[in-house]
């Protein structure tokens, strides 16, 4: 029941902090689009509106759901996971025959969480890779069907991979024992994480916007420039050298988190911009008005959490 | 009692379960307030297509919507009958026509159901296909349609649902799926032929925009 009620967060000034200043730069980026509109009421903003509404509702959601009570974080981060999954699953064309063997990677989501609930390491980080990779296969290959199995295989195992093996390790930072001295624990570890995910993107974005000229996989994503690129690899780094109090890391171990923090996200962003382009969709859906489905806010996360998690559990754990 | 049952488990539980388990994006029909009467057709490729129509009408008007289902399948026993009336509101028609017993015939039956102010949910396919693959619509809305040329036909398109619960497979594995819908359209000509490709056009519209 303690665990279950736990309404400390308004002892932890630095958690507070950091949500403040979410908020700050919300109602910053709000404001801004608002005067604009106001001066230049040509200028198209409207989906640049559109996106800002929906990070409110995003930064709402996460607060809300993680920071207060981290039960209710395994489920909701589970669920998250579910959505992702089955948007992929669903975008990438599976045979009427594999609707088994996708069953069951739909339970391994629920399995998976829970052995990060119980934080149980050592299953948890073999559940998917091993388990799952050698159980998968077989359920498809029982049913008979070997016209194009090859593809299903693969693809169930990497979408798996991808929006829960991968996710999951944000519920994992949660289950991370605690450290002296560093009273933030897996809430500040997590808030560090999503909000430097979210920030390196949009910087990314933005600084692409402002000077983008020289661009890095053309065929893949047209807006993805080395400028960009840079510029939100100085950012993201510079922004995370100030919320190093987040982490249990020394100032200069938190910079080069940072670094690798955009790095990372950068590839998981081309990573899906180059399946969407297979496909042939703009958007991996609709869910998020402005951003596009799930899978498009995601997409970053799904490289940044496990990168983020092995970083810190070998620097500090 | 019926109709409290009916929007408890169609515009609360069924909305939810659909939304974020199955993954189907439903947007409520709230439109459809403003017509006395109409007829829902929709392609057909799921039980879960029945279920997604009733999750997207307006709480006020579940009770008064009947979705057109097949005697062989769902009343085979009484107790099916009685159950598929209960819970999901049917109106029963056999498959082939019975000219001589009019209290059989298919066309007879929703034309009742339409006198006494009940709107339908039609399949014109007839029986689910397979996924996302369509079928020839059957002339019977063509039939009802002509008799009673007044009302309105909306015509609902959805994709995916075949893939969440297929036909020979009762079990569900989420699958992104959409409904979407249509504007309510009157009938254009009496001939039942005409009808069915006015109806059979609406639904491909649908489809092409998605």
């Amino acid at each position: 029941m303690d665990k279950l009620l736990r309404l400390d967060l308004f002892e932890k000034p630095d958690l507070l902090i950091a949500i403040g200043s979410i908020y700050a730069i919300l109602i910053f980026a709000s404001l801004l689009f608002f005067i604009v509109g106001l001066i230049k009421p040509k200028a198209n903003l409207a989906e640049l509106k559109q996106r800002t509404k929906s990070w409110w509702v995003m930064a709402t959601l996460f607060v809300g759901t993680t920071m207060f009570n981290s039960n209710i974080s395994y489920v909701a981060i589970g669920m998250l996971s579910f959505v992702a999954f089955r948007e992929l699953y669903s975008m990438l064309g599976f045979r009427f025959s594999d609707r088994r063997g996708v069953f069951w990677a739909f339970l391994s989501i629920p399995a998976q969480y829970y052995l990060a609930y119980i934080g149980w390491y050592g299953a948890f980080i073999i559940f998917i890779p091993v388990v799952m990779f050698l159980f998968l296969p077989l359920r498809l290959v029982l049913k008979g069907d070997t016209v194009g199995i090859v593809k299903s295989i693969g693809l169930l195992q990497w979408i798996l991979m991808l929006t829960v093996f991968g996710l999951s390790h944000m519920a994992y930072l949660l289950s991370l024992p605690e450290l002296p001295g560093f009273t933030n624990g897996g809430r500040g570890l997590l808030l560090f994480l999503v909000f430097l995910t979210e920030i390196n993107d949009v910087m990314q974005f933005t600084w692409g916007k402002l000077l983008g000229k020289h661009k890095i996989v053309p065929k893949v994503s047209p807006n993805k420039t080395w400028e960009g690129f840079v510029g939100g690899l100085v950012s993201t780094s510079a922004i995370g050298y100030f919320l190093a109090f987040l982490t249990p890391l020394s100032g200069i171990q938190t910079l080069l988190l940072s670094f690798f923090l955009a790095i990372s996200g950068f590839a998981g962003d081309i990573v899906m911009s180059s399946i969407k382009r297979d496909i042939g969709v703009k958007d991996t859906g609709s869910s998020i008005p402005g951003h596009g489905g799930i899978l498009d806010r995601l997409d970053s996360l799904s490289y940044t959490a496990p990168v983020f998690f092995h970083i810190v559990y070998y620097l500090a754990y | 009692m019926q109709k409290i049952v009916l929007q408890l488990v169609y515009c609360v539980a069924m909305r939810i379960v659909l939304r974020l388990f199955v993954g189907v994006r439903i947007k409520r029909a709230t439109f459809l307030l403003h017509e006395k009467q109409f007829i829902i057709v929709a392609n057909h490729n799921s039980h879960l297509d029945t279920m997604a129509i009733m999750a997207s009408m307006p709480r006020q008007l579940i009770a008064n919507v009947k979705p057109v289902a097949a005697m062989d399948h769902f009343g085979k026993t009484p107790l099916k009958t009685r159950l598929s009336n209960f819970f999901v509101n049917t109106l029963l028609i056999q498959r082939k026509r019975d000219k001589e017993n009019p209290e059989n015939d298919p066309i007879h039956s929703m034309i009742k159901a339409l006198d006494q102010g009940y709107s339908l949910i039609l399949f014109p396919e007839g029986t689910r296909g397979e996924a996302e693959v369509e079928q020839p619509l059957k002339p019977g809305v063509g039939l009802v349609l002509s008799q009673r040329p007044l009302v309105k036909y909306v015509p609902v398109y959805m994709k995916g649902m075949g893939k969440a619960m297929p036909k020979n497979d009762n079990l569900i594995v989420p699958h992104n799926a959409t409904v979407v819908y249509g504007n309510p359209t009157a009938i254009a000509s009496l001939e039942v032929r005409d009808i069915v490709n006015q109806v059979e056009q609406s639904l491909h519209s649908l489809r092409d925009a998605l």
